[in-house]
């Protein structure tokens, strides 16, 4: 009898040979992009705060990679993620290592094709095509990933994943306000709570776990001390602070933290002296739909920032930007079961992704971007979607009509995992930003 | 006062002279593989038609896909800022203006002073454009000029998916191979084709007027599917695959006042 571990459900073969010329093809191109695109960022900003040279060493995969290994070597353990769902507090607490996996990786989403349909998410057919390849680092240190149910192209993509790693699956409810979907997460967080425990040998104690949660904690302070920054004149480039805000989900948590502070103080002085990142008349710009990830698909924020009339991205509603840290987890007593309800709460509650509905839609997405129009004086938004991102897609009608009943332009931008299409892009971008600069004088 | 706009389209470039505002001339050129040499062989056209040479001409405002390339031009505008400034400029109370190109499709709407508020672009396909009534030109055997009339002889409709060129092809063999005439195919081409458009417009709101522009508004054909589609009237100007340029070369009259003030 076959071995039944090692049939594939999902994965076809492919000769060693192949794995490693398409490896070694797509990582040159990855390098060169990852040098490109941050050669772009200081050149957009000729006066680049300093505190951005850690963060443009961490966006190269390789240190990380390095770091991880020598981790790994002493015995710990790496659990991944697809889905911002997953407890990274718990993770920490096992004493394991929390890293996202999802690909950026244009190339990669190629050799998706071979596996599922064109029209499936890029996003997923990248990251199945990083798997065939062992292309990203972190999908292959991990011992373990954690996906959690959100859109169907996710919910496939863990169970085409399973071929290689175990995968736990996480069911998130789709209704966010009612005492069941809360009683049903909260059971779904102490099973990976199990699953993590198993695999690490480390019982979960609520010493470890409280400073865990403090941890993130500190990181949040700091990740929204950087998001407020952007609010006034712009002190930061977006691309700079997008790329700050995306390297948290592999670099080491602590040391992001302490890195992401001394950034804010630099910036903090900048403020005082009025030491912009360009004209403060330069339109401000918001992001939201489907996540963009380094380091191949950067090329909506290079777009806006490098266009002709320029503008400068000052927030995103992204669950690769803003969303991944924007919300702390409250804990009022230190109890166990009182930190486990505070993470069910804090990942359920707080997040605004589409796969949720509610009766007035997905209210607390809205709401997040009035918030965000409103603070941070959003002047146009740019509603972002790859080909395939159903939910997405999807809402959009929703927040034109409310958005539009505000008077704030959003553009439509739809795009796929590839590089040809930049100019027609382009061409959009610029007379999006062009509209917003009419407004005033055309 | 001179000014000039050039259209660098993605199958043919079009110049259009003004003096004091109002048109003295046009020109036009295949873009080929030289966009550049092109505009430069339209904006020349056009100047010899007026009498002109380029040293009277005060601005050169570019736009289209291809408007990095034009040579001797002062400013770019984008392919709907054009749209949305000739659209207002030949039909004052247009409110929403639709461009199909070759090979794209757009509709702008935009305020009583001509400022574009909101756009729409067809979603990377050429199906709601006229490179798809040239494909099915083909598939039909029939003149591309030919297409218009011989749809409005159609006894009666019959429908393809335009989703897409390719797709949309073999729809017209499987009509072809029910034996439906060729009117009533080239019908049916025209109302997927309006159907994709006027379902793009839809999301931007049908605000009368309605405004036609681009190479497309000269056939016949498409005219009487978007109307039928869109259920108003739908206005086209002369020349309508002028516009971009015309647009243009207003936008370069604003420019040229602001840098003589």
């Amino acid at each position: 009898m076959k071995n039944k571990s090692e049939e594939k459900k999902y994965m076809p073969e492919i000769s060693q040979k192949e794995i490693d010329e398409l490896r070694k093809a797509i990582t040159a191109t990855s390098q060169r992009v990852v040098a490109e695109n941050i050669e772009k960022m200081k050149k957009a900003d000729p006066n680049r705060p300093e505190a951005m040279q850690y963060f443009d060493e961490i966006a190269d995969f390789a240190t990380r990679e390095k770091e991880i290994r020598a981790a790994k070597q002493e015995g710990k353990k790496v659990i991944g993620y697809m889905c911002l769902f997953a407890p990274t507090e718990l993770i920490l607490a096992a004493d394991a290592i929390p890293v996202r996996v999802n690909s950026g990786w244009y190339d990669a989403s190629k050799l998706g094709d071979r596996v599922v349909p064109v029209e499936v998410c890029p996003v997923v057919r990248s990251t199945i095509g990083a798997k065939m390849i062992a292309l990203s680092p972190y999908l292959e240190l991990s011992d373990a990933l954690i996906s959690v149910l959100t859109c169907d192209g996710m919910t496939k993509l863990g169970e085409i994943l399973s071929d290689y790693t175990p995968v736990w699956a996480m069911s998130i409810p789709r209704v966010k306000d009612s005492a069941q979907s809360m009683r049903l997460w909260i059971e779904e967080i102490k099973s990976v709570k199990g699953q993590i425990e198993a695999l690490t040998g480390n019982k979960i104690k609520s010493k470890q776990l409280k400073s865990a949660i403090e941890l993130t904690q500190k990181a949040t302070k700091a990740f929204r001390r950087l998001q407020d920054l952007r609010k006034g004149s712009p002190v930061i480039m977006g691309r700079d602070a997008m790329l700050v805000n995306q390297t948290y989900m592999w670099d080491n948590i602590e040391r992001w933290t302490e890195k992401t502070e001394a950034l804010c103080d630099e910036l903090e002085k900048r403020v005082s002296q009025k030491n912009w990142a360009c004209p403060p008349d330069t339109p401000r710009v918001m992001v939201t739909g489907t996540p963009m990830i380094w380091p191949d698909n950067w090329k909506v924020p290079t777009l806006v920032e490098e266009a002709n009339p320029q503008g400068v991205l000052v927030a995103d509603e992204l669950c690769s930007g803003e969303r991944l840290l924007y919300d702390p987890v409250g804990v009022d007593e230190w109890s166990m079961s009182d930190m486990l309800n505070a993470i069910a709460e804090r990942y359920l509650m707080a997040s605004t992704c589409p796969c949720f509905t509610s009766e007035d839609g997905n209210e607390d997405r809205i709401n997040w971007l009035l918030n965000k129009i409103k603070e941070w004086n959003i002047q146009g938004v740019i509603y972002y979607v790859v080909r395939g991102c159903m939910l997405y897609a999807m809402e959009y009608t929703r927040v034109k009509k409310v958005l539009d009943r505000m008077s704030v332009p959003v553009y439509y931008l739809d795009t796929e995992y590839t590089r040809e299409d930049v100019g027609q892009m382009k061409t959009r971008v610029e007379a999006f930003l062009e509209m917003l600069s009419a407004r005033i004088d055309i | 006062m001179i000014t000039a706009g050039l259209d660098l389209g993605t199958q043919s470039v079009k110049a259009v002279v003004l003096k004091d505002g109002e048109v003295v001339a046009r020109g036009k050129a295949f873009s080929g593989f030289d966009p550049a040499k092109a505009a430069e062989q339209a904006l020349g056209e056009a100047l010899k038609d007026a009498k002109l040479s380029m040293s009277d001409v005060g601005h050169v405002t570019a736009t289209g896909s291809g408007m990095d390339m034009a040579p001797n031009s002062n400013s770019t505008v984008s392919m709907m800022g054009a749209d949305a400034k000739a659209g207002v400029h030949l039909f004052p109370n247009a409110r929403t203006i639709i461009d199909v190109g070759a090979e794209e499709a757009r509709a702008v709407k935009c305020d009583d002073n001509g400022i574009m508020m909101d756009f729409v672009v067809n979603e990377r396909c050429a199906a709601g454009a006229g490179a798809f009534i040239e494909a099915m030109a083909r598939a039909l055997e029939v003149k591309l000029e030919d297409m218009g009339p011989l749809s409005l002889k159609a006894e009666r409709a019959s429908s393809i998916n335009a989703s897409c060129v390719i797709f949309g092809e073999s729809d017209v063999v499987s009509l072809i191979h029910r034996q439906e005439s060729k009117p009533e195919i080239a019908r049916a081409i025209f109302d997927a084709m309006a159907d994709r458009v006027s379902s793009m417009v839809h999301r931007l709101g049908v605000n009368p007027d309605v405004v036609l522009l681009g190479g497309v508004a000269k056939d016949v054909g498409f005219i009487a599917s978007l109307k039928r589609k869109l259920g108003v009237d739908v206005l086209i100007p002369d020349f309508p695959e002028y516009a971009g340029a015309l647009g243009a070369a207003l936008v370069a009259v604003k420019r040229v006042k602001k840098v003589s003030k």
